[in-house]
């Protein structure tokens, strides 16, 4: 049984009157342990895409279904709790808490999985070690670089151990030499912890150490 | 240990600690909700307290009051009850003569009878200003009471036993002295306990001064002259109705029966209730309104937050938790606040309402608590009752659209 399962997956969005169809009867297998790549031009439906799959996007119609249940026939505590424990999500927007220093926004999954602090505390620091920002504890999302910024959030996709890691350009902003410690990072939790990787990413470099690769183009996804 | 306890709870990341992060984040906003909120509960303390007060000691001093009827001089009904509820010093007299005239009407059972007499420092009596209750200690019933239990004897010619508000006045170190009060050396022997009344602020001594006082003719007192007469109207009568018979028969009286004592003052307490409330009503619309606005504003700029929030896994009753902890939080401070200021008032800016101060209010401390208790438990409720809307708008929000909103 695939980990993952997409059957004629459609989301359409309204425009006034007019309808988009961002994504247009999608379907496609993933199983456990697989690393994917996506790639497309801007607009075709990437985001969309990959929100649906992360839970925090209702399709038109379709299903999503993960080992063997259709997420979207869950209620709202059950969604939450899969993209809780289930799913570690990129964004491709900033998405810190301005409130929360670095250490915080990563503690803060795991107030929400209801996961014991304490001994998160050691695994935040060795988190943040991990994209290179072990001396920005205490810093606000203010005081960090636009791509430091994006380096908290991706430790924050991994903090609570998830099955599946969806990355939305997770290194749009990040210079050459960063990219390749991040996808080492990716690379390693791949291999170590067998997470399911789906990557978004125009850079080639990155969309080289997947096995599976896939281009959207109007809202079709494409096995290339 | 406790207090590193709590250093842990406060230093963790919970819902708790993230909603203080967020309030102190517009510190100045939350300052405006707290405080009207505080202003808010201060009015509805400070009227409760007042309302209260003063409905309680009408109450106890007509409970406290042996006599079922008093019978005035025509056109002294005020002047009694300001005598009996209030602290006020006042003078008006009838002739004793009528005391038999009251004695013979069908349905009553013993009388007994008062004469007032005031006070002045400087010109009669080296005590202030005061009231000076001469009693018949024969027939009196209405001091009796009082007088057993602070001395269990009669008084005896020239002793005074001094009301427990006078005492105060007087002066605590001043027990078993003598005072000149009409020109005569009087003992004073001793206090009444507190009775919750007018006649606190009195001074009492038995009818056998009068002569002497009339001697030394430092007072306007004439002979023959009373101020009141009380009765207890015999079971099976009605005391309206045997009043009515004694302001038919004698001319000369206005009768004041027990339950209609203070009634002139519940009805302007009535306006002043109706004012409080009013005060109180849009006090606590205005407090909603706020928390309304002031959250919907919350709910604008955070909905971005709340979409990073769901869509890392918070579910819909964390978004509550943690917005109602705020609410919460602000409502607690507003209200605790608000009860502080609100009895504060009480004390100390109810010296300036001439109701208030003649009349002795004395709430008990249930009665503070349950008040404050009213207070914060209202002032909680306004501030949530007020947010609900916003926050019920936030939890509903899709993550990815609120995210990219942002
Ligand atoms: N909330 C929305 N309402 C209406 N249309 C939307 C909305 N979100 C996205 N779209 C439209 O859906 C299409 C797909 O958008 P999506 O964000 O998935 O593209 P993308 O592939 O992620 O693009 P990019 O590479 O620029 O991030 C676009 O045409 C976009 O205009
Ligand atoms: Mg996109």
């Amino acid at each position: 049984m695939p980990q993952i399962e997409i059957v004629t997956l459609t989301k359409a969005y309204m425009i006034g009157k007019d309808t988009i169809k961002a994504l247009d009867s999608i379907s496609l297998k993933i199983n456990k342990g697989e690393f994917l790549s996506i790639v497309g031009h801007s607009g075709s439906g990437k985001t969309t895409f990959l929100s649906i799959i992360g839970g925090i996007l209702m399709p038109t119609s379709g299903k999503v279904v993960f080992d063997g249940t259709d997420i979207y026939s869950l209620n709202q505590e059950k969604l939450s709790e899969y993209r809780s424990k289930k799913v570690g999500f990129i964004f491709q927007f900033a998405s810190l808490l301005p409130v929360l220093t670095a250490k915080e926004n990563l503690l803060l999954p795991s107030v929400f999985s209801q996961k014991n602090m304490g001994n998160n505390e050691k695994k935040v620091s060795e988190y943040l070690d991990m994209v290179g920002l072990g001396d920005k504890l205490d810093a606000y999302p203010s005081q960090l670089s636009g791509g430091q910024q994006r380096r908290v959030a991706i430790a924050r996709a991994f903090i609570n151990d998830p099955e599946v890691i969806l990355a939305d350009e997770p290194t749009g902003d990040l210079d050459e030499e960063t990219e390749t410690e991040i996808m080492g990072l990716f690379k390693k939790m791949h291999e170590e912890k067998g997470a399911t990787f789906l990557l978004v990413t125009h850079s080639s470099d990155l969309a080289r150490h997947a096995r599976r690769h896939l281009r959207m183009h109007n809202g079709k996804l494409l096995e290339i | 240990m406790p207090s590193s306890f709590l250093f842990y709870i406060m230093k963790e990341l919970n819902l708790f600690t993230l909603s203080l992060k967020n309030l102190k984040r517009k510190g100045f906003r939350t300052g405006i909700l707290i405080f009207s909120i505080a202003l808010t509960v201060s009015i509805l303390v400070f009227g409760l307290s007042f309302i209260l007060s003063v409905n309680s000691s009408i109450k106890r001093a007509s409970d406290r009051l042996g006599a079922d009827l008093i019978v005035v001089p025509v056109g002294a009904r005020d002047y009694a009850e300001e005598v009996l509820l209030e602290t006020k010093v006042k003078s008006f007299y009838m002739d004793k003569g009528i005391v038999d005239r009251v004695k013979k009407i069908e349905g009553i059972e013993t009388v007994t009878y008062q004469t007032y007499l005031s006070t002045i420092q400087g010109a009669c009596c080296d005590i202030p200003e005061a009231m000076v209750i001469v009693f018949n200690q024969d027939t009196d019933f209405i001091v009796k009471p009082w007088l057993k239990k602070a001395i269990s004897r009669k008084l005896e010619k020239g002793e005074v036993i001094v009301g427990h508000e006078s005492l105060l006045n007087i002066g605590l170190g001043l027990m078993d002295i003598d005072a000149n009060i009409f020109g005569i050396r009087f003992k004073i022997i001793g206090a009444l306990e507190k009775t919750g009344t007018g006649l606190d602020n009195a001074l009492f001594m038995s009818d056998e001064n009068i002569e002497d006082i009339l001697k030394k003719g430092t007072s306007n007192l004439k002979p023959m002259d009373i101020s009141v007469i009380f009765t207890k109207v015999r079971k099976g009568y009605d005391p309206y109705q045997v009043g009515r018979n004694i302001e038919g028969e004698i001319i000369e009286v206005d009768v004041v029966s027990r339950s209609d004592i203070g009634k002139d003052i519940i009805h302007t307490l009535k306006d002043i209730k109706q004012i409080f409330s009013m005060a109180i009503v849009l006090a606590l619309l205005l407090s909603a309104f706020l928390s309304w606005a002031i959250f919907s504003a919350i709910a604008n700029e955070r909905s971005r937050e709340v979409g990073i929030m769901r869509a890392i896994g918070a579910k819909e009753s964390h978004i509550i938790t943690l917005f109602f902890t705020e609410v919460f939080i602000i409502g607690t401070i507003g209200s605790l606040a608000g009860i502080g200021v609100g009895i504060y008032l009480f004390i100390f800016l109810s010296k300036g309402f001439s109701i208030i101060k003649n009349i002795s209010t004395n709430i008990t401390l249930t009665g503070e608590i349950a008040i404050a208790l009213v207070a914060f438990i209202v002032g909680t409720i306004i501030c949530i009752l007020g947010a609900i809307s916003p926050i019920y708008r936030l939890k509903k929000i899709e993550p990815l659209i609120a995210i990219k909103e942002g």
